[in-house]
């Protein structure tokens, strides 16, 4: 499998964690017997687990291209993977020219209108397109004209680190003992205004004085945010924490009371499951993917635009009830094994259609 | 035939399916099967199966469905007829199987355990079914040769969800009404919507003669097992000299008619005044079902007139014995029942009131269940495509191959006689449709053609519906392989399109809105099997005299005679003048009532959002 991916491992973010996932799982799957990544950026050391290789990417767009097709056209490739939407003109290329089988990957907002001819003619051509939600998946098939049995939704994972604890440390480190405290994490982008944090500061002037918020994440949209806050009078009720580690991210959602996004561009909301499987309850809206992280309700509360406050003031009376019990029903519903079993499915599927 | 339905939580992500919503469907089907309903749910509740009982075999309890193996490995819920159930019981018999009831379901699961997927292959009728195989964790659906039965379906990507009918999985209350633009242009194309679409992006049928299996990988994409295409192709390599061609219709229908018989309860039939369904009551009674009850529709409007079909189908039912109810239908009635045909209707329909009021008849004379002589034309050459399609191929195939013709014509000609165009739309189409047999039959059974769709609908929207439906592709896919006789390609067409997408459907909801099963001899696979070499040899009028004189007393000379001018149906001004606004109160043709009907039923199914039919048609 030659996975063209616009970042994978050394890389940052969702769709950087979710290809690591996916293509550890693949490296697995019967019928792969190598996976090769070429992503286009890897700013960050990484360690590659068996059965992977990864490239170092190209100069530029051209020398991307021009290397994705000579490892296409080098090899017996079998399978190629497309981790975005944005490079699938040239994974149809690559696919044709080396006669391999197109499995395309979609995530979110960026799948869900009509990306344009040369990008829906490519994805059709696709032998299979995974999706990471049910809405992502409707959206496609809005856009697209493919067969629907081909367009497969393979939910993001959650990683094992992320288990319930005690984090009275942290609380203690942040000033937040006795505190009720609610959580997002979110990167603070002028174009990624959906999350909703300004929903939450908006609710807080009616939560009682002891609700403080907490936000992890960096963007060029914090200092309007922070302004927002202070606008609202509820700044001393607003942490701006930045970006943070993963020991302190762990730490974050064991420590939170409530971990609350009300976004309405979630493509999956990777986040809601790590604050659930830490053992924190999770509230978004049912708006796009954010219904399958909170499996429509079944694992967290997925509210309508018009209910969240109510909501929020609700849960933040019922409080965490049993974090072992929440933990281990995300971990069989979006846990690793359960992602790498669907992972090996689809692609036997694949191998053998 | 009954109303069956079930939810697959085939992906481990996905909550269990709720009991509540699979009663919802079920019940939305409750004219299907007021005998008796039945949920079932597997170990680890990840599969629900329900049904809407209307009994015909084996009418006591044991039979209820979903029915479990006796081990509890597979369950299934069924709905149709297999007409070679006796021989199928008969050969597993032999084997040491025990059945426990006398009904078809349970011999599905037996055969099922014992042949696989591939048990769809035995299977002579109409069904369509879903087998849990707990073993194996899977669900397996299947759909007859024709696609006499429905099934629809409707998968989320984390949970499939099935039923007998669109509003019955609408009903469940989990399903998009999102809309699908290749069901609403094909709608608008044809007169119905073509499968697999339906009006509902998430809800697609699945296609006649195809499996699909589901497990936990996800649904795979429906495998054909059979192809009307291949079967005529066939029969084409060794065509009947015309001599045999008489006794061999004759032979095949009586078998196929005698099959269709197989009941627990009375099957009654359809009588009017044509060929085929005064074939189906001869060699009904030729079968031993000497007293059958035939109904016949009469109209208010023809009473006294040559157009009254009551008259000549009372001569026939006389002639075979028959217990004859001629139901006579008006205007007000039509008016009356209107409501209640829209909201019977599946999916929109241009057609199928004449079935509503005849299925209505016969539940009125207390039958369950009645023979139709619906699909005769498409299989004996009957339809004037038969004549026409070839001609137009000769005629107006090689200037319609030239590129870019037929549109500079239509553009030369809208600037030049504006009225002519607008008054004769296909006329025109014979210069870039009549060049490929897939053009052609859309030049036939188009109700509007492509170039017409965006006077009614958004014009973005037309176009990505068309992207979508590919309406020539799909035409075309159903001609492969080729059928080898301008007959065989005609009936495929006319089989695989129009008869399915518009005959059958309307068949069914008109029939079971009444709890009346339609039972179609003429709809077979083992008869087309048999006709297949005869089809290819058939010259124009051949099929129809080998059917009239197929029963042992032949049918009247009045009724082969009368068959060639054809009968009008009052049905056609009824549905124009509901469609039309009280100053269009003027004469107008076939094709513009027909269109203007099929506007208002679409009006009467949710809006679809991008579509501009809920305004004032452009008609």
């Amino acid at each position: 499998m030659l996975a063209l991916v616009p970042d994978a491992f050394g890389g940052r973010g969702g769709i950087a964690q979710y290809n690591r996932y996916f293509l550890t799982a693949a490296s697995t799957a019967p019928g792969i017997e190598q996976v090769e990544i070429l992503p286009r950026h890897a700013p960050d050391a990484f360690t590659l687990p068996p059965g992977l290789r990864q490239v170092a990417p190209g100069e530029g767009r051209i020398g991307y291209i021009l290397q994705a097709l000579s490892m296409a056209l080098s090899g017996k490739i079998g399978v190629i993977f497309c981790g975005h939407i944005n490079l699938v003109p040239l994974a149809a290329l690559a696919a044709r020219l080396s006669r391999s089988k197109l499995v395309v990957q979609t995530h979110g907002i960026e799948a869900w209108g009509n990306p344009g001819k040369p990008y829906r003619r490519a994805l059709e051509s696709a032998d299979l397109v995974l999706c990471v939600s049910r809405y992502t998946r409707a959206q496609v098939l809005s856009w697209a004209a493919i067969d629907p049995e081909r367009v497969v939704v393979v939910p993001n994972t959650v990683g094992p680190m992320f288990t319930p604890g005690d984090a009275s440390d942290l609380r203690t480190q942040w000033g937040l003992t006795g505190k009720r405290v609610l959580l997002t994490v979110a990167r603070m982008d002028a174009r990624e205004r959906y999350k909703g944090h300004e929903r939450v500061i908006a609710s807080l002037p009616s939560l009682p004085g002891d609700v403080v918020y907490v936000v992890l994440g960096e963007g060029d949209d914090r200092a309007r945010l922070e302004a927002f806050a202070r606008d609202t009078e509820v700044a001393d009720r607003v942490l701006f924490k930045g970006g943070v580690g993963r020991d302190v991210l762990i730490e974050s959602y064991r420590m939170a009371d409530l971990y609350v996004m009300p976004s309405t561009g979630e493509g999956f909301g990777i986040a809601f499951l790590e604050a659930m499987a830490s053992g924190t309850p999770a509230l978004g809206l049912a708006v796009g993917g954010a219904t399958d992280a909170l499996c429509d309700g079944a694992l967290g509360i997925a509210a309508t635009e018009e209910d969240f406050h109510a909501a929020l003031a609700r849960q933040l009376v019922a409080g965490k009830s049993d974090p072992l019990a929440l933990s281990a029903a995300v971990a069989a519903r979006f846990g690793s094994e359960t992602f790498t079993a669907c992972t090996r499915s689809v692609l036997k599927r694949l191998l053998q259609g | 035939m009954c109303g069956i339905n079930g939810i697959f939580a085939f992906h481990p992500s996905a909550a269990a399916p709720s009991r509540d919503e699979a009663v919802r469907i079920r019940d939305a089907m409750q004219a299907r099967g007021p005998d008796g309903f039945g949920l079932w749910s597997n170990a680890s509740g990840r599969c629900v199966l329900a049904h809407r009982r209307l009994s015909f075999l084996d009418l006591s309890e044991r039979a209820a469905q979903p029915m479990l193996s006796t081990d509890g490995k597979l369950a299934v819920t069924y709905n149709g007829e297999i007409y070679n159930f006796p021989a199928l019981r008969e050969e597993l018999e032999a084997q040491g199987v025990v059945f426990r009831t006398t009904s078809d379901t349970e011999a599905l699961m037996h055969l099922y355990a014992r042949d696989g997927q591939a048990m769809v292959r035995k299977l002579r009728g109409m069904f369509t079914f879903g087998i849990w195989d707990e073993t194996r964790q899977g669900l397996f659906l299947a759909r007859d040769p024709y696609g006499i039965k429905p099934l629809y379906i409707a998968n989320d990507g984390w949970t499939l969800r099935f039923a007998s009918q669109v509003r019955a999985l609408l009903a469940g209350g989990a399903v998009s009404r999102d809309p699908e633009g290749a069901g609403v242009v094909g709608f608008h194309l044809w007169g119905s919507v073509p499968e697999p679409f339906t009006l509902y992006r998430d809800i697609r049928a699945l296609p006649a003669g195809h499996t699909q299996w589901i497990d936990r990988a996800g649904p795979r994409a429906p495998q054909p097992y059979i192809h009307l295409a291949s079967i005529l192709a066939d029969g084409a390599r060794a065509p009947l000299p015309a001599a045999q061609i008489a006794p061999e219709v004759r032979d095949a229908v009586k078998d196929s008619v005698a099959a269709h018989l197989l009941a627990d309860v009375e099957v009654g039939v359809f009588l009017s005044a044509g060929v085929d369904s005064g074939a189906m009551l001869g060699l009904m009674r030729d079968a031993g079902c000497s007293n059958a009850t035939a109904i016949t529709l009469s109209f208010a409007e023809f009473r006294g007139t040559s157009e009254d079909e009551a008259p000549l189908a009372a001569l026939v039912a006389q002639k075979y014995g028959a217990k004859h109810i001629v139901r006579t239908v008006g205007e007000a009635e039509f008016r009356a029942d209107l409501p209640a045909i829209l909201a019977a209707m599946d999916q929109p329909s241009m057609d199928g009131v004449n079935t509503w009021f005849v299925a209505k008849a016969a539940r009125e004379a207390g039958l369950k269940a009645a023979i139709s002589g619906l699909g005769g034309d498409e299989l004996l050459a009957g339809y004037a495509s038969f004549r026409d399609m070839p001609r137009w191929r000769r005629r107006f195939g090689a200037l319609a191959a030239v590129p870019g013709l037929g549109a500079l014509a239509r553009g030369v000609m809208n600037a030049a006689l504006p009225g002519f165009v607008r008054a004769n739309p296909k006329a025109l189409g014979m210069l870039e449709y009549a060049g490929s047999w897939e053009g052609a039959y859309l030049l036939r059974r188009g109700l509007f053609l492509p170039h017409e769709l965006p006077a009614l609908m958004d014009r973005d929207f037309v176009a990505e519906g068309m992207r979508r439906l590919r309406p020539l592709t799909q035409l075309s896919g159903t001609l492969s392989p080729d059928p080898h006789s301008n007959n065989g390609r005609v009936c495929v067409l006319e089989s695989e399109h129009y008869m399915r997408n518009q005959l059958l459907r309307d068949a069914d909801w008109a029939g079971m809105a009444h709890s009346l099963e339609i039972r179609t001899p003429l709809v077979d696979i083992a008869l087309l099997r048999r006709l297949a070499p005869a089809i290819a040899a058939l010259k124009p009028g051949m099929g129809k005299a080998a059917l009239a004189a197929a029963p042992s007393i032949a049918l009247p000379a009045q009724i082969v005679s009368r068959a060639k001018t054809g009968f009008g149906v009052p049905t056609r001004a009824w549905m124009a003048a509901a469609a039309r606004t009280n100053r269009e109160d003027l004469a107008e043709t076939k094709g513009l009532t027909s269109r203007r009907w099929s506007r208002k039923v679409l009006e009467t199914f949710v809006p679809p959002a991008g579509t501009a039919q809920a305004g004032s048609p452009a008609l």
